[in-house]
């Protein structure tokens, strides 16, 4: 009975010990399983994290990217549309000429019609476009500066001070015709500081501003045409002003607008990151450290400067520099950046656009750009701002 | 900073007498007071966006006067009322602009800018719309991007304008528990005007009550505020009751005095 016993016992012993012995190498496997399938998960959720991550990232600079092409597509087809619209320029008038003629009057042999072009029609077309850059750039950094979506130099006065002062200079002093955009500089200056300072009362307000401004235009465009009533309007430089034609620039008044103002679009290339931070409060700006009136005089002095310099070319031209801007902006966004360059080859472009169909669609005669841009600019901008709902609220 | 004896006036008319208190490092100060008392005009002048016509404002040992603005922007940091800022800038772009001060030239990124910027948009809270624009925002949200812009200015004081105005009452909350742990975690010295009379003396170490042009009181909420006290800052009597160790100010005019009359 003993031995039975025993000997049960022990396979008893033998059966615990076997089971004890699998039960521990299920559970290693069990841990095993759970730890690998734990890692397998860990991996699979990385994996995921990582492939989200990435699907952000490639949303993110997929909408980064956009904006670039939009941008990029934007500024090519303006620049190419601007160079075509040199083209049509160059070849159209009163003097008939092709392609190849102009070619070869130019670089090849002399041609009494292409020399006739030469001197007429292209220092018309460089101070059209150098005159459009300077003025929708003005207006570009004076909306930025005075935080006013309706300051431009026509409107505020500037371009009317500019204006008499360029009256004065071609009726008195004809003989220092040289030097008037200094003194249309001056005028625009002596007008934006009469606006700026009439209109200060514990800061700018936007409407003081456009309504002082306002007044101070009419009080310098009723002195031009007072002027030019009593002095009699022969006077072609008087007339150039008032009406705001360019017609009859010779290349002195080339190489004049263009030392003028070529520098002043650099320098306003430049301003970019103080018109960009001036979309804060002033008091936010002054808070980081920034002296604002400082930095508004500056680059306020430059918008009046080229709107000065263009008057003294092209004439006291309103409605420019305001839509101009607001066109740049409605393409490429409120970035200075871009927006400044952009609105510098849209302003150009504009207004050879029309000082173009001005000497075209009534030839002989010929209408005034200013008058062209306001009959075809007003309508087109009201299309373009009833399409983009959103902007200007 | 310590307040000395300042006073304001707008040509004739006395806007501040003689006032003098002292910002206590490391707290939060309220300023409470009705409309017209000079809280606008003493912020202004503590934000050096006005001149006192007498007296002096001191930081460090020095009249704030006298400090260069760069220097005073690296120190004091101000969100002022936010106004129709809107703009088609990012958070991001906001944010970056607190970092101007410690630039040498003002748009060229310095090595820990971008370490800090992403700091600061973690601890306001707003990773998920960092490249969202600021006209997208919600006011909440625009807010704490304005205190965000702050605080990357990396000062020890910072000011606020009437921070919960035009938020709804989460929003306003959120702001106010966003300012309390800028106070508690980071140490920041604090001063800002409230409009309401509970959350200035609720989120105050310190509240300061002003009053046609001078102090009226001065100290910590529970030992200064009750129902006098706010009769006179006010000139309307609202009941002041205890509510869990807090004071709290009923802030509803007709319904109250009715009832003290029963």
């Amino acid at each position: 009975m003993d031995k039975e016993n025993t000997g049960a016992k022990i396979f008893k012993l033998e059966k615990a010990e076997i089971k004890k012995v699998e039960t521990k190498k299920n559970e290693i496997k069990k841990v095993e399983i759970n730890k690998a399938e734990a890692k397998k998960n860990e991996i699979k959720k990385a994996e995921i994290n990582k492939a989200e991550a990435k699907k952000n990232e490639i949303k993110k600079s997929a909408l980064k990217k956009k904006g670039i092409i939009r941008i990029t597509t934007a500024f090519a087809i303006l620049i190419i549309l601007h160079i075509a619209l040199i083209f049509i320029s160059v070849l159209a008038g009163s003097i008939d000429t092709g392609f190849i003629k102009l070619f070869r009057g130019l670089f090849v042999e002399y041609d009494h019609d292409i020399a006739i072009i030469y001197d007429l029609r292209f220092p018309r077309i460089i101070v059209s476009m150098t005159a459009g850059a300077a003025l929708a750039t003005a207006g570009t950094l004076l909306q930025a500066v005075l935080k006013n979506p309706l300051a431009d130099p026509g409107i505020i006065g500037v371009t009317s001070g500019a204006g008499f002062a360029g009256v004065i200079v071609s009726s008195f002093f004809p003989a220092i015709y040289y030097q008037k955009p200094l003194f249309c500089v001056v005028g625009a200056c002596v007008a934006f500081i009469m606006v700026y300072m009439l209109s200060w009362q514990n800061g700018l307000t936007p409407i003081r501003i456009i309504l002082v401004g306002i007044a101070v235009e009419a009080v310098f465009s009723g002195f031009t045409q007072g002027f030019e009533a009593m002095a009699g309007s022969t006077l072609s430089g008087v007339a150039s002003i008032t009406d705001g034609n360019v017609t009859l620039k010779t290349w002195t008044d080339v190489k004049t607008i263009i030392v003028y103002a070529i520098p002043g679009l650099i320098i306003a290339l430049l301003t970019f990151s103080i018109c960009n931070i001036l979309i804060l409060k002033d008091e936010t700006v002054r808070g980081l450290g920034i002296n604002v009136n400082r930095i508004r005089i500056i680059v306020s002095f430059i918008a009046v400067f080229l709107a000065g310099v263009a008057t003294a070319f092209a004439g006291a031209i309103s409605f420019l520099g305001l839509i101009v801007p607001h066109i740049g902006r409605l393409i490429v966004g409120n970035n200075h950046k871009v927006l400044i360059p952009y609105s510098m080859i849209l302003g150009s472009f504009v207004f050879l656009l029309a000082d173009t169909l001005g000497r075209t669609i009534a030839m002989p005669y010929e209408i005034s750009p200013g008058i062209i841009m306001a009959v075809i600019g007003g309508p087109s901008f009201i299309m373009l701002l009833r399409k983009e709902k959103n902007y200007g609220r | 900073m310590d307040v000395k004896e300042i006073s304001f006036s707008y040509g004739k008319t006395k806007i501040l007498d003689k006032i003098s208190f002292s910002l206590k490092e490391g707290k939060i100060t309220t300023i409470i007071g009705a409309n017209g008392c000079g809280k606008s005009t003493l912020f202004k002048l503590m934000t050096r966006n006005l001149v006192p016509t007498s007296g002096k404002i001191v930081l460090g040992d020095k009249n704030i006067r006298y400090i260069p603005l760069k220097e005073f922007a690296k120190q004091v940091a101000i969100v002022h009322q936010s106004g129709n800022e809107g703009s088609d800038i990012t958070v991001r772009q906001l944010v970056e602009y607190g970092r101007i001060p410690h630039r040498k030239i003002s748009c060229i990124k310095m090595a820990d800018d971008d370490k800090k910027i992403d700091w600061v948009i973690s601890v306001t809270g707003l990773d998920e719309v960092k490249d969202r624009q600021i006209n997208e925002l919600s006011g909440g949200q625009r807010q704490r991007a304005f205190i965000a812009m702050a605080l990357c200015q990396d000062t020890d004081i910072l000011f606020l304008d009437e921070p919960t105005t035009y938020l709804d009452i989460r929003y306003q909350v959120e702001i106010l528990e966003l300012v309390k742990e800028l106070n508690k975690r980071y140490g920041m010295t604090i001063a800002m005007i409230l409009h309401d009379i509970n959350q200035a003396v609720h989120y105050g170490d310190e509240i300061i009550g002003l009053k046609e042009g001078h102090i009226l009181i001065q100290g910590k909420p529970k030992e200064v505020i009750d129902e006098e006290v706010i009769q006179k800052i006010y000139g309307i009597h609202l009941p002041v009751r205890q509510v869990d160790g807090d004071i709290a100010v009923l802030a509803v005019g007709k319904r109250d005095i009715d009832t003290d009359k029963q």
